[in-house]
């Protein structure tokens, strides 16, 4: 609990609020009402901003104008090209998010380590404040077995005992602890920065969570305001290694999403990583996701679909969230006893049946069990080495299955570590493969059912260019049907689309991810948190249900009020100071939903503006400046922010 | 306000139901509530309660009239004297004190060395493998209570909204998937801007901003979310008083079973509901008629028989069933708990359900009996109780989607 509380603060940069960035040009333009067949050229900009962003930002149409779309998507395309300095200086505090698994691992041990030091087997670290972090955790977990002993000791002592009597003996003490805890701060605060956190450090630990504990939020916020990141981390990881780790690859997630200008490629990342999609809470997942997201999925994005595969095939995070490391050939050397004498399981087919029916070939790929069994056999041997540590992946020869195998009617023959390798070049370039991956790409970017004659025109790109990612989806950009006027605003936001638009929409700061992380949770859709390998629909109409719809609502009208935990927002920059009630609302649709909302959603809006009752003002009181915060949460509640 | 009205009349099956006419739902409410009438099948509701972290279903049904189970957990077992004694052979953990008069009524069956097939020992393979209702099989999109409902498309009753219900803020694996359903954390916030003063003109804004839109989808769940909120309001979630005698423990799983009764006595159209209560993974100090367990236990059976009672004759029509990943080992370890063990115990509780009788082939427990020598061997598969009380509760038309490479043994005959 302490560990979640300090997280919040221990994450708590100070970013820059985006302000409305000056626009090109500000004609007012009505658009008209997409009965046409195709776009016109500023319905073609909102069109690709819907589609190949996290939303448009106030000014983002006119600049999409100035550049031309064509030359717009050209330059997303090329992401290396296009400056993200700004975003840079976002992620700089987060240092987990540029450290190898290993690094991570060692630096924000999980319990498993913890234990494994504990009793020996690991050696203690021996640079300082590690060392703290270690020690720590340890009493963490002596205490974690301490409290359940205790706990269980009590349940006896309390019998007899008068609940009032002891509800005023714990009362008093947690008083004194309080005012002790609180004495002590104002004493900390005298301290600058480094030493405080030094002196924190090097508490007692017992001591030191007690006394964080014991502080209200407030004041443990007024600790650690002025300290450096590194310094945040050290602290919270005293308390809770791995939330520093996984908070940070999350609130990295949000800030990509929100501020990269390479929007394509965050993007095109979110929709690999779905589609290879790991659970971040499978044990080791945690702390090999970050190399994952970055080394493997992004590196990737835009590249060849081949070495994508093979990419994700010997990642640790897969290899581990899919079982392949675990693995072992019935007929190998190593068949029967690990190193250490426990007997292994044999062959594990889970990770060659996923490959197939959802990372290559898909479930009517015309596969049988007996291709699973056999590509599972190819790919004995693909292990990992001390995957807890963070450690990488390996190829070890005992453990692979000896002799030819035969996947999908061809032979494979006995290769070691090449035989996988062909394997899954082969599957790449499968027509069936072209087909699935094109289908699921129109499905993100087109349509929930996208026509058939564009996906075998982007299947027949994939073909042509050895699965060159960046020419399919050219060749979907510049398809008549992508541009049909029905898909104009057509497809639903998913709640990671609704969420992150919401904020590019209102120019908000994610200073802390939990506010967005606890929405999504709520969404349905937390971040690294779909458990099967399936990953989240791209259909996107199935994220709508009443309780999804009342969480939209409340997050539009928290949001824009400035309630959401972590987000800072002021909505009132968007538009004039000296603006009335019915221009204000105008421009804040029209800055807000990229080709603005339904004149119904208008009226409805307006009438609720200008009733008293409604408004909560009195029929006498003079008029106020409207309350561009509850007007943006109704605008961005509206059933046209609900899709992109 | 006239929109509002408006869509209300717009709305068939809810036009009964207007503003205006809000008491006569409520007297239908409680109408449903006090006449024991024969319902009707959209009246049935199934209700699952996973234990997570993998409960010891040995010393929840304790085998004492097995040796060997004294033998197997010197320290750890249930001594005879404790046990609330079932049928000379089987007895509850004294812990589970409030779960016996209804055992004694006949309304509390157990279905012991049942689980999942699977072989892992992994919580996180295995509660997947639970909830997906497809063991050994990962890529399962959805949850088979969700399917459960897809698959009872007659069952539907004329609001869809709480058809389906999670007691908790996430949606739960078991509940996930195409059919509608709705996590809720806490009734009292399921509304638009539920704490603020200003809730009730944001409602209507956003109604009538719904309502009056073209677009199709999202006009139709606003329709059936709106009239949702108004009928929970009316049930008043704050004021809800339990019946009396329902007294539910303090904690996240007694607060989920209260407003899970809250939300059937409301009449709200529950079909399934699911929660969940954590805390199982006892490895160290587990204890035996007192301490860890024994703790949880007081919890867990307090609850399910507080919710029994509050249903009144609701639960004549309502078959609660609990589940956890996989048992514990037979033998206690050298920290005076359990580790990952294979089968467990099964409750199966409801005015219908033929109680008093532990169902299912007990393997026993002598070291060749047990699966690789340590843990409880599985005779029954989770698939054939559950497919039992969907059969009865939901008369799926496709009852073969819920359970999908399942070959159904047969039913237990547990329900009545």
């Amino acid at each position: 609990m302490t560990g979640k509380l300090v997280l919040t603060s221990a994450l708590g940069i100070a970013l820059l609020l985006t302000g409305s960035p000056l626009s090109a040009s500000r004609k007012k333009k009505t658009v008209p009402t997409p009965a046409a067949a195709s776009m016109d050229e500023q319905q073609r900009a909102i069109h690709a901003l819907n589609r190949f962003t996290f939303g448009a930002r106030p000014g983002d149409v006119d600049r999409v104008l100035a550049t031309g779309v064509n030359n717009w998507f050209e330059q997303q395309l090329s992401p290396q090209t296009i400056d993200d300095s700004r975003l840079d200086a976002r992620l700089a505090p987060l240092h987990t998010v540029r450290m190898s698994s290993r690094e991570l691992a060692r630096s924000f041990p999980s319990d498993a380590i913890l234990k494994a030091v504990a009793e020996g087997k690991l050696p203690m670290p021996t640079e300082a404040p590690l060392k703290a972090v270690y020690t720590a955790g340890i009493t963490r977990l002596n205490e974690k077995q301490d409290k359940k002993n205790a706990k269980f000791a009590e349940s006896a002592d309390l019998l007899g005992q008068s609940p009032e009597e002891m509800n005023a003996g714990q009362k008093e003490r947690r008083q004194e602890a309080r005012d002790h805890a609180r004495a002590r701060a104002l004493d900390l605060m005298e301290q600058p920065a480094a030493s405080r956190t030094q002196t924190l450090a090097a508490m007692d630990p017992d001591e030191r969570r007690a006394f964080w504990r014991a502080l209200s939020q407030d004041d443990r916020e007024r600790l650690t305001a002025d300290m450096q990141p590194e310094q945040k981390e050290l602290l919270l990881s005293l308390e809770n290694p791995v939330s520093v780790v996984n908070g940070e690859l999350m609130q990295a997630k949000l800030l990509r999403a929100a501020y990269s200008e390479r929007q394509l490629l965050e993007v095109m990342t979110d929709f690999w990583f779905n589609h290879f999609n790991i659970y971040l809470n499978k044990g080791a997942d945690r702390y090999l996701i970050t190399s994952y997201e970055r080394d493997v999925i992004r590196a990737n994005a835009l590249g060849k679909f081949s070495d994508l595969l093979l990419a994700t095939a010997k990642s640790p995070a897969m290899l581990w969230y899919l079982d392949n490391w675990q693995s072992v050939g019935p007929n190998s050397k190593a068949a029967g006893r690990n190193k250490d004498g426990k007997p292994n399981q044999g062959l594990n087919e889970n990770y060659a049946r996923e490959v197939m029916e959802l990372h290559t070939l898909g479930v009517n790929g015309g596969y049988t069990q007996k291709d699973v069994t056999e590509l599972a056999r190819v790919l004995t041997g693909w292990t990992l080495e001390e995957p807890r540590e963070g450690g990488g992946y390996v190829f070890r020869p005992a453990r692979h299955e000896p002799g030819d195998k035969v996947v999908l009617g061809k032979v494979f023959h006995e290769d070691g570590e090449r035989e996988g390798e062909a394997a899954l070049r082969m599957l790449a370039s499968q027509p069936a493969t072209a087909h699935f991956i094109c289908t699921e790409l129109a499905q993100r970017f087109v349509s929930d059912t996208p026509p058939e004659t564009l996906v075998q025109a982007m299947a027949k790109t994939f073909l042509d260019t050895d699965g060159d990612i960046k020419a399919i989806l050219r060749t979907m950009f510049h398809a008549p049907e992508f541009w049909q006027a029905s898909e104009y605003r057509a497809k639903v936001k998913t709640p990671l689309e609704f969420t992150v638009s919401a904020v590019r929409a209102t120019g908000a700061g994610i200073v802390r991810p939990q506010g967005m992380v606890d929405a999504l949770n709520r969404l349905g859709m937390p971040l690294y948190g779909e458990i099967p390998p399936t990953g989240y629909s791209e259909q996107a109409a199935g994220w709508v249900n009443s309780g999804a719809l009342l969480n939209r609502i409340n997050f539009a009208l928290a949001l824009g009020t400035g309630r959401l935990n972590g987000v800072q927002v002021d909505v009132s920059k968007l538009v004039p100071a000296a603006g009335d009630a019915a221009q204000t609302q105008s421009l804040l649709e029209q800055k807000l939903v990229a080709g603005g909302v339904s004149a119904q959603t208008h009226e409805t809006i307006a009438h609720q503006q200008s009733t008293p009752a409604v408004s909560g003002r009195k029929l006498d009181d003079p008029p106020r400046p409207p309350n561009t915060g509850a007007l943006a949460g109704l605008i961005l509640g509206s059933p046209e922010f609900q899709r992109r | 306000m006239a929109s509002t009205r408006r869509i209300f009349l717009r709305n068939g099956a809810m036009a009964a139901i207007g503003t205006a006419a809000l008491p006569s739902f409520l007297t239908r409410a409680a109408l449903a509530a006090t006449s024991a009438s024969p319902s009707t099948l959209a009246g049935k509701r199934l209700v699952v309660i996973f234990q997570r972290g993998a409960a010891d279903g040995l010393n929840i049904v304790v085998p004492h009239g097995e040796a060997a189970y004294y033998s197997l957990r010197p320290t750890l077992a249930i001594p005879k004297k404790d046990v609330l004694d079932l049928d000379g052979m089987f007895g509850l953990h004294p812990a589970l004190a409030s779960l016996k008069p209804l055992w004694d009524e006949k309304r509390l069956a157990i279905v012991h060395a049942a689980g999942s097939p699977d072989p892992t020992r992994s919580h996180f393979d295995a509660q997947d493998y639970m909830e997906s209702g497809t063991p050994g099989v990962k890529n399962t999109a959805d949850g088979w209570l969700n399917r459960a409902l897809n698959a009872s498309e007659s069952a539907r009753g004329t609001s869809d909204v709480f058809r389906g219900v999670a007691l908790g803020t996430a949606m739960p694996r078991m509940l996930s998937g195409t059919a509608p359903a709705v996590a809720v954390g806490n009734l009292s916030d399921f509304g638009v801007a539920p704490r603020s003063p200003q809730a009730q003109p944001l409602t209507e804004t956003f109604e009538a901003m719904y309502a009056s839109s073209v677009d199709a989808v999202l006009h139709g769940t606003a329709q059936e979310t709106f009239d949702a909120v108004k009928m929970l309001r009316a049930a008043d979630p704050a004021k809800y008083k339990p019946a009396p005698g329902a007294n539910y423990p303090k904690g996240r799983f007694g607060d989920a079973m209260r407003q899970m009764a809250q939300l059937m006595k409301a009449n709200l159209g529950v079909q399934v509901a699911f929660t969940d209560i954590n805390g199982w993974d006892h490895h160290v100090n587990e204890g035996a008629s007192e301490g860890q367990l024994a703790n949880l236990l007081r919890e867990f059976g307090g609850a399910l028989a507080a919710f029994y009672a509050d249903l009144g004759p609701l639960a004549q029509d309502t078959v609660i069933v609990t589940m956890s990943e996989f048992g514990r080992t037979a033998r206690e370890n050298g920290t005076r708990g359990t580790d990952h063990g294979h089968a467990n115990a099964i409750f199966v509780l409801g005015g219908n359900v033929r109680g008093g009788k532990v169902y299912g082939r007990w393997p026993g427990l002598a070291d060749e009996q047990l699966y690789e020598h340590r843990d409880l061997a599985l005779t029954t598969d989770f698939r054939q109780v559950l497919s039992e009380a969907v059969q009865r509760q939901l008369n799926p038309e496709h009852p073969a989607a819920i359970f999908p490479g399942f070959r159904d043994p047969g039913h237990l005959h547990l329900l009545g």
